[in-house]
């Protein structure tokens, strides 16, 4: 059975974190954080910035692994069971649907 | 607050914010503060030159639209409706309008070529038929753009095409589309951020001039000291001697260009010189080089010394070395210098140097074609030099010729050319668009002259400007500059001579200049200091008075047109 490390999406989504803070003004730039909110009234990001993590999570995911997780078509709500509720969430859904792949192919 | 920031308005007709992001990002000169235009409002903002957007007073406008978004009929064509592709050229006419309009409100005007996703097929393998294919459609778009807008002397129209090509499979994002109306991904964003700092750099003057080589492992193959001349890897029908030819053959076409060659290489300068002289295959031979520095001396302190000679800035250089020790030294004693990564394979070299921006410039003119040989012709003067005595028996040996001419409208990019690049001999550095410099030349009491400058040697080109504005009885000396490749020749005082005798004949009592210090003007405050103008603390000016006239530069033969 193929494992996913948790920690290695974790760091790909940093590296997505790097890319949008290409575009954001220096005072509003992301911390490389896995509590970072990513949805909801807390949220740092706009939804342009947002919209950029996912892009660039895809992009990066699939360079990685060989193997696309689309996380366009997900709802991005911030309830108790949306991934997109901080980055340890987002990591975690990457992580298990990647597994799930993976080990089905 | 940024010395040089330039106030730039994104617009297009779809979301942009991603490049207005990477632009404020980039730390690269200009430091541009960019602001896209309300989404939607692509049209509106052209059309209407009292738009809130326009409140900001950009100096560049970017204007970046999708074929489907400016025409109706392309937007038909894509559902392969049948419709006329005479038609969308028509709507081409139209949208170039506004945008020769708009062009007016800045200083630059950047325009991205049209260009569709590579996923869209279209009618397949008649994608390049005439009438039918829509890539040839979108071609033939953006010629006719260009030929609409190619007298616009402010826009530029940048190779969109290129960015999508260097992005790969990334390029086109269907997904961030439909989630942010965003049709690019972030790599033809960084693309383009690249080409418009280029172009900025460019039409400030800071374009690069000068190409510094190493010679072992990086004009030819192998080491010169331990193979000889006879045996180093050039040419021939081995890839990797082809290559270092191929090498030379970009070098030498860059050269075409305007931007000299220099060496600055651990060697003995006579065998190295032999071998430039001897070796068969050597593309680049003495005569196309600027200048060298051959020896075992540090490779920083010897670019300081063939840079200082040839009268350029260290920001203007190129330095190519394929030691990366030698590559790291340089790059760490002078930061502003450009020290080009070479790739590690010889065989990638000469697409490499191709694949370099820092050497666009906005205009080509003969001069810049012609700047090798200027140098070269300059090394000879200083050996004559060397062998003249006295300066004054120097100059006078060089049978120096300067032909004045009142401000012309042919010269012109020429003029603005010197005018946004020189430094060092600048009196005011007032850097002027073309529209700027025809609007100040047609007011009343401005006068300009250019001069071109020439000697037994050759033809040196138009390389000097003096410019008055006559206020009231006297005149002020507004723009005083020169090319580097004359200063020193006595063209300095008969700029000045040619400006104050035409002072005196206008009844006039003085004239003045007043110096704008810049990092790199100061040998034109030397000059002044040393001019016979008087320093007047009050009015901050170097001042003539007229009474006297300023004294004709015997060493040179003055020609009035």
């Amino acid at each position: 059975m193929v494992k996913v490390e948790h920690e290695k999406v974790i760091q790909i989504l940093f590296k997505a974190i790097d890319e949008v803070n290409l575009q954001l003004p220096r005072a509003k730039n992301l911390k490389k954080s896995k509590d970072l909110i990513l949805t909801g009234e807390n949220s740092e990001l706009d939804s342009l910035a947002l919209v950029n993590l996912i892009v660039a999570t895809e992009q990066k995911i699939e360079e990685s692994f060989e193997n696309s997780v689309p996380l366009a078509g997900e709802h991005w709500g911030s309830s108790q069971t949306s991934p997109f509720r901080t980055i340890e969430s987002l990591a975690e859904y990457i992580r298990q649907t990647l597994e799930k792949k993976l080990n089905a192919s | 607050m940024h010395h040089n920031l330039l106030k730039a308005l994104l617009i297009s007709d779809f979301n942009i914010e991603n490049l207005a992001g990477l632009l404020n990002n980039s730390d690269e000169l200009p430091v541009i503060d960019a602001v896209c235009g309300p989404y939607g409002q692509l049209m509106p903002i052209l059309i209407n030159g009292e738009h809130p957007a326009w409140k900001q007073k950009p100096e560049i406008l970017v204007v970046w639209t999708r074929p489907e978004a400016i025409s109706e009929t392309f937007r038909r064509l894509i559902n392969f409706e049948r419709v006329l592709h005479a038609k969308v050229l028509e709507e081409v006419d139209e949208f170039c309008v506004p945008l020769s309009r708009a062009a007016k409100n800045v200083k630059t005007l950047f325009i991205m070529a049209w260009q569709i996703p590579t996923s869209f097929r279209g009618y397949g393998f008649l994608e390049w038929r005439k009438g039918i294919g829509l890539r040839q459609l979108v071609m033939q778009m953006n010629l006719r753009m260009a030929e609409n807008l190619n007298e616009v002397d402010n826009v530029l129209i940048l190779d969109s095409f290129k960015w999508a090509e260097k992005s790969g499979k990334s390029a086109f994002q269907p997904k961030a589309w439909y989630l942010g109306k965003i049709p690019f991904g972030n790599e033809v964003f960084k693309w383009a951020v690249q080409d418009i700092k280029t172009a900025l750099s460019a039409l400030s003057g800071r374009s690069k001039k000068i190409i510094i080589v190493d010679l072992d492992d990086t004009l030819w193959g192998g080491v010169l000291g331990d193979l000889g001349w006879e045996n180093l890897i050039l040419g021939g029908h081995d890839p990797v001697g082809e290559s270092f030819v191929d090498f030379q053959r970009s070098l030498k076409a860059i050269s075409q260009r305007g931007v000299v060659i220099g060496i600055v290489s651990k060697n003995d300068e006579n065998i190295a010189l032999e071998a430039i002289e001897k070796h068969p295959e050597m593309v680049l031979r003495k005569n196309n080089f600027a200048g060298w520095r051959i020896n075992w001396d540090d490779k920083a302190k010897n670019i300081i010394e063939l840079v200082t000679h040839l009268n350029l800035g260290l920001d203007s250089v190129v330095f190519i070395d394929d030691n990366p020790v030698e590559r790291a030294r340089v790059r760490q004693a002078l930061p502003e210098v450009y020290v080009a990564e070479l790739p590690e394979d010889n065989l990638l070299y000469k697409n490499f140097i191709q694949d370099l921006s820092c050497f666009d410039t906005p205009k080509m003119t003969e001069e810049d074609r012609e700047r090798t040989k200027m140098y070269v012709m300059e090394r000879k003067r200083n050996e004559l030099k060397i062998e003249v005595q006295s300066i004054e028996g120097w100059l006078r040996s060089l049978e120096t010729k300067v032909k004045l001419a009142p401000f012309q409208k042919e010269d012109s990019p020429r003029i603005l050319q010197l005018i946004n690049k020189t430094n060092q001999m600048n009196l005011s550095t007032r850097r002027l668009a073309e529209s700027e410099l025809i609007n100040w030349i047609n007011q009343t009491g401005h006068k300009m002259w250019s001069c071109r400058v020439g000697d037994k040697f050759g033809d040196s080109g138009l390389t000097g400007i003096i410019s008055l504005e006559i206020k009231g009885r006297d005149a002020q000396i507004v723009d005083f500059l020169l090319s580097c490749r004359v200063i020193g020749r006595r063209v300095e005082e008969t700029l000045i001579w040619t400006a104050a005798d035409y002072a005196i004949k206008q009844g006039l009592l003085k004239i003045y200049a007043k110096h704008i210090p810049t990092p790199k003007n100061m040998p034109c405050l030397e000059f002044f200091k040393k001019s016979g103008f008087l320093f007047n603390q009050d009015s901050d000016a170097f001042v003539w008075e007229l009474k006297q006239p300023y004294p004709y530069p015997q060493s040179v033969q003055i020609e009035m047109s």
